[in-house]
C-alpha cells in the first residue's frame, strides 16, 4: 500500500504560539480520513499547514511521494492538493461560473475543466442556477458549496475538506453530507474536518481525534465506538492528555 | 451646435480618453494589490524619455521608441513592486507605508529622469500629421488617433482580466490571496504581472502625451494629480466606472476651461470632487469602499 | 521618553541658545534656521500622520498658504512682518478647517487622495493668480525684520536664528502638551482602536478637524517666518521636493514621537545641504533622501529616535 499523504512530527503555529506538536498522521492511496476534536484544537491548522498556508517549524509532510515540507501553496495546489478551507468567502467580485473556471487553474486541472464543471452542477444544481452570481451575495450554504466545488475544479488527487457543514441549517447540511459522501464513492481520497463523529464514520475509514495539537487517538471504522463513547471522549476527559 | 462646443466636447474626448487610460492603470494596481501607486505618473515619465532616445536621438522611429517606452516603464513596475511594495505584504499599515515608498519612487524617477535626461524640453514626434474637419472644427489627427487608441486599450484590458485565465488569477489574488494560492495561482508572480501591466499602460500613455506637450521630467505630474481626480470620482474599484469617470472630469474640464477659463477650472473641479464626496463618500460611481 | 524631555531636553536648548556665540559664520547659522523651520514642519505633520494615524498627505498646503500670507500681508498690504507671521498661522489654521470638513469623514486612501489634490490645487491657484502671487516666479524683496533700529539683515542672522528657535521651542512645547493631554490621549486611543474610541463616545469626525487645525498652526507660522526670512515666497513651497524632505524627516525621526522629526530635521538639513554643495548634486539628493526614507522604513519602521531609544534603554538595562 503506498501512501499518498504522510505527514511526519509536525510542529507548527503562529508566531510565539505553537498549535501543533510533534503530529504525525497518514493516509493510503485510496482511503480517506477524518479528523474531530475540540475547536482550536489544532485540526484547521493542520490542514493549513499540509496545503502550505502555515509554514511548519519542524516536521516534514510528503505528498504522493514527493517532500513538500517547504512548499508555496499555490504548487501544492498545482500538484492536485486540494482544499477547501473552513468559511471561504472565496472571491466575492466574481460571478459564480468565472470562479468555477479559474478554479481549474493549473495545467492538469485546465484538461478536465468541462467534466468537473459538469460533475459540480450535478451535485450542487444551486450553483448551476447562480452561474452569474456574485459570490459576496450567495447564502452561507452556497458559498460553502462554491467552495467544494472549487477543490473539485482543481481535479484534485486528494481533497481536504475544512467543516463543509459548518454554520448549516439541518436540511443543508444533509444536502451537503450527501454531496461529500457523493464525491467519497467516486474514489477521491478525502481528509474531512468535522465534528459530527457519526457523519465522518459514514464517509471515511479511520478517524484522528486531535487535542492540543496531538493526535491522543486513532479510531478505525471497523471497531468504532458507539456514541455514549463518543460523547465520552469529548466531554468526559477520558483521553490520556 | 456651435464651433466652440464641438471644439470643446473634442477636447473632452482627448483629455477623457488620456485620463482614462492614466486612471485604468491606477485600477488595476489597486484592485489587484490593494496599493496606490503614487509612481504612476512617473512612470509615464520614463515611458516618454525613452521612447525619445530610441526615436530621437537613436532615430530608430516612433513604432521601437513606443515599444521601449512602454517596455521601460513596465520593467521599472516590475522593479518597484519587487523592491518598494512586496516587502510590506503582511505589514498592518501597508497601505500608508506603499504610499510612501511609491512617493519616493516618484521622486527617484523623477529626479533621475532630470540627472540622465538634464532639463531641456524635448518632444517626441506624432504618430500621424495633419488635420482632421469635424463638423469645421480643426483636431489633429494624432489627438483622433488617441481618441480611438484610449477606447481599444482600455477594451483590451477588460478583455484581458476579465475573460483570460490570467487575467482573471489577478483579480482572484487581489479579492483572496489565501484562495487564490489554494487554486494554484502564483500570488507574488501575480502582483508583478499587475504592476507591470499598469506600469507598460502608464509608459505607453507617457508616449502619446510626450507627443502633445513637452517633455519634461515633472510631465507625469500633473496628469497624476488629475488622474486621482478621476478615481476619487469613480472609485478604484472597477474598470468601467474609472473609465466613466475619466470622460466626465474630461468633458468637464474642457467645458470648464470653456465657460470660466483656464485659471478657474482646477478649483472648480476640485470643488466638484469634494462635493461629490460629501454625498458619495465612495466616489460617484463606487458602490463600496 | 520622560526621562529624555526631562533632562536632556533643556540641556539641547541651552547649548542651541548657545550656538551663535562659538558659530559666527552666517551660512552655518542659515542653515540652523533653516533647519529649526523643517523642524517644525515634519513635527506638526507628524501629530496628523504619526499621531493621530491620519493620512493627511496636503501638510505642505498649510506651509504655503502660511508663505503667501506673509508675503502678500507684508508687501501688498504693508503688514508689519511681525505681524504677518502669526497671520500666517491665522490663515494655515483656516484653510485646515476648510479641508477638514470633507476629509474627517473619508477613509483609507481617499484621504490620501483628497489631501494631495488639496495641497496641487492651492498650487495651481497661486500659479494662476500671477496679478496676487507673482505667479511662477513668486514674490521676491519682501520685507524684513527690524526692531527699532535694528535690522535683522545685517546680523549675520543673529536675530534670525533666536527667531527661528524661539518659533521651534514654542511649536515642540505646543505639541508635547497637546499629546499629553487628555485630547493627545484620546487621539491615541481612536489611532490604535477606533472603534474602543467609538464605543467610549469620542468623536473621530471632530477629532480629525481640531487636529488638522492644530497642525496647521505652526505649520503656518513657519511658512510666514520662511517668507520673511527668504524675503521671497515662491511656488515650490508646496512641490515636491519640501514634501519629499519634511516626509523624509517625520519617517526617519520616527513617525508618532514629535521629538523624532524635530533631530531629524536638524541632522537632514545639514546632510543635504553638504550634498548640495557638491557640483551635479543639486537634483540627486533628493534621489538619496528618497532612498532613505524607503530604507527606513523597511529596516527601522520606528525611525532613528526608536532606534536610539532602544540602544539607551539597553544600556541602562531596561
Amino acid at each position: 500500500m503506498t501512501m499518498l499523504l504522510e505527514a511526519d512530527n509536525i510542529t507548527a503555529g503562529y508566531g510565539a504560539v505553537t498549535v501543533l506538536r510533534n503530529l504525525s498522521l497518514h493516509l493510503s492511496d485510496n482511503e480517506s480520513i477524518g479528523l474531530f476534536g475540540p475547536n482550536g484544537h489544532g485540526k484547521t491548522t493542520l490542514l493549513m499547514t499540509i496545503s502550505g498556508l502555515v509554514r511548519p517549524s519542524s516536521g516534514s509532510i510528503r505528498y504522493d511521494g514527493v517532500d513538500i515540507t517547504l512548499n508555496r501553496a499555490s504548487d501544492i495546489g498545482a500538484a492536485g492538493l486540494a482544499h477547501s478551507p473552513q468559511g471561504n468567502t472565496l472571491f466575492g467580485e466574481m460571478g459564480v461560473a468565472e470562479i468555477l473556471e479559474l478554479s481549474a487553474f493549473t495545467r492538469r486541472a485546465k484538461v478536465q475543466r468541462k467534466t468537473q464543471m459538469e460533475r459540480v452542477y450535478s451535485l450542487f444544481p444551486r450553483l448551476a442556477e447562480r452561474q452569474k452570481q456574485l459570490a459576496r451575495t450567495l447564502s452561507g450554504g452556497e458559498r460553502q458549496m462554491l467552495s467544494i466545488g472549487c477543490a473539485l475544479m482543481c481535479a484534485p488527487r486528494l481533497l481536504m475538506l475544512d467543516e463543509p457543514t459548518l454554520g448549516l441549517s439541518p436540511k443543508l447540511k444533509e444536502e451537503l453530507g450527501i454531496a461529500v459522501a457523493d464525491i467519497a464513492k467516486s474514489g477521491t481520497p478525502l481528509v474531512v474536518v468535522e465534528q459530527d463523529v457519526q457523519f465522518l464514520l459514514s464517509l471515511t475509514d479511520r478517524l484522528y481525534m486531535i487535542e492540543h495539537g496531538e493526535v491522543v487517538r486513532e479510531i478505525d471504522r471497523t471497531d468504532a465506538p458507539d456514541h455514549a463513547e463518543i460523547m465520552k471522549l469529548y466531554f468526559g476527559g477520558d483521553s490520556d492528555d | 451646435m456651435t464651433e466652440a462646443m464641438i471644439a470643446t466636447i473634442l477636447s473632452g474626448l482627448v483629455l477623457g480618453s488620456l485620463y482614462a487610460m492614466m486612471a485604468s492603470g491606477l485600477s488595476v494596481v489597486w484592485t489587484t494589490l490593494g496599493v496606490f501607486n503614487f509612481a504612476h505618473g512617473a512612470l509615464m515619465t520614463l515611458g516618454a524619455y525613452v521612447a525619445w532616445t530610441i526615436s530621437e536621438y537613436l532615430g530608430l522611429g516612433l513604432a521601437a521608441g513606443m515599444v521601449a517606452g512602454t517596455l521601460a516603464a513596465a520593467l521599472a513596475g516590475i522593479v518597484i513592486e519587487r523592491l518598494l511594495v512586496r516587502p510590506f505584504y503582511t505589514n498592518r499599515n501597508m497601505l500608508l507605508i506603499t504610499v510612501m515608498t511609491t512617493l519616493a519612487a516618484m521622486i527617484i524617477i523623477e529626479k533621475g529622469t532630470q540627472v540622465i535626461w538634464g532639463p531641456r524640453l524635448k518632444q517626441l514626434p506624432r504618430i500621424a500629421d495633419g488635420e482632421l474637419f469635424i463638423f469645421g472644427s480643426a483636431i489633429s489627427v494624432h489627438e483622433a488617433l488617441i481618441v480611438l487608441i484610449a477606447p481599444v486599450t482600455l477594451i483590451a484590458l477588460w478583455a484581458f482580466t476579465a475573460r483570460t485565465l490570467t487575467g482573471r488569477s489577478l483579480r482572484a489574488a487581489g479579492q483572496n490571496q489565501t484562495a487564490a494560492a489554494l487554486i494554484g495561482i502564483h500570488v507574488p508572480h501575480a502582483y508583478g504581472l499587475a504592476y507591470a501591466l499598469s506600469a507598460g499602460l502608464a509608459g505607453f500613455t507617457g508616449v502619446l502625451l510626450g507627443s502633445i506637450r513637452f517633455l519634461t521630467p515633472t510631465l507625469g505630474s500633473e496628469p497624476l494629480v488629475k488622474a486621482m481626480t478621476v478615481v476619487i470620482l469613480g472609485g478604484l474599484g472597477s474598470l468601467g466606472a474609472t473609465a466613466g469617470a475619466a470622460f466626465v472630469i474630461g468633458f468637464l474640464e474642457a467645458f470648464l476651461v470653456l465657460t470660466v477659463g483656464l485659471y478657474w477650472t482646477p478649483s472648480l473641479l476640485f470643488l466638484t470632487m469634494i462635493v461629490v464626496l460629501i454625498f458619495r463618500p465612495n466616489g460617484l460611481f463606487g458602490g463600496r469602499s | 521618553m520622560n526621562r529624555l524631555s526631562i533632562f536632556i531636553l533643556p540641556a539641547v536648548l541651552i547649548v542651541l541658545l548657545a550656538v551663535p556665540l562659538f558659530v559666527e559664520d552666517s551660512y552655518i547659522r542659515h542653515l540652523f534656521i533653516v533647519a529649526f523651520m523643517y523642524a517644525v514642519l515634519a513635527s506638526n505633520w507628524d501629530l496628523s500622520l504619526g499621531y493621530t494615524g491620519l493620512f493627511n498627505f496636503g501638510h505642505m498646503t498649510f506651509f504655503g498658504v502660511g508663505v503667501y500670507t506673509a508675503a502678500i500681508a507684508a508687501k501688498t498690504l504693508g503688514v508689519d512682518p511681525w505681524l504677518a507671521i502669526p497671520l500666517s498661522g491665522v490663515t494655515a489654521a483656516l484653510s485646515a478647517l476648510l479641508i477638514a470638513a470633507p476629509v474627517a469623514r473619508l477613509k483609507g486612501i481617499y484621504v490620501v487622495l483628497v489631501t494631495f489634490a488639496f495641497s496641487q490645487l492651492v498650487l495651481q491657484l497661486i500659479l494662476s493668480q500671477s496679478q496676487i502671487t507673482g505667479g511662477g516666479e513668486g514674490m521676491v524683496r519682501l520685507p524684513y525684520l527690524r526692531l527699532g533700529d535694528y535690522s535683522f539683515i545685517r546680523d549675520y542672522k543673529l536675530g534670525y536664528y533666536y527667531v527661528a528657535l524661539g518659533m521651534l521651542t514654542l511649536s515642540t512645547l505646543f505639541l508635547t502638551a497637546l499629546v499629553s493631554s487628555p485630547f493627545g490621549k484620546s487621539l491615541k486611543a481612536v489611532r490604535d482602536n477606533e472603534d474602543y474610541a467609538r464605543a467610549r463616545g469620542i468623536s473621530i469626525t471632530r477629532q480629525r478637524i481640531a487636529v488638522l487645525v492644530l497642525s496647521a498652526i505652526f505649520t503656518g507660522v513657519a511658512g510666514g517666518f520662511y517668507a520673511i526670512y527668504l524675503r521671497v515666497a515662491s511656488p515650490e513651497a508646496l512641490g515636491f521636493g519640501t514634501m519629499s524632505l519634511t516626509l523624509s524627516m517625520v519617517l526617519i525621526g520616527g513617525v508618532g514621537t514629535i521629538w523624532g522629526p524635530v533631530i531629524a530635521a536638524l541632522i537632514l538639513i545639514f546632510a543635504t545641504e553638504a550634498f548640495a554643495g557638491i557640483r551635479g548634486m543639486e537634483e540627486a539628493r533628493f534621489i538619496i533622501i528618497a532612498v532613505a526614507m524607503i530604507l527606513v522604513l523597511r529596516l527601522a519602521p520606528g525611525g532613528v529616535l526608536a532606534l536610539l531609544n532602544r540602544l539607551t534603554n539597553s544600556t541602562l538595562g531596561r
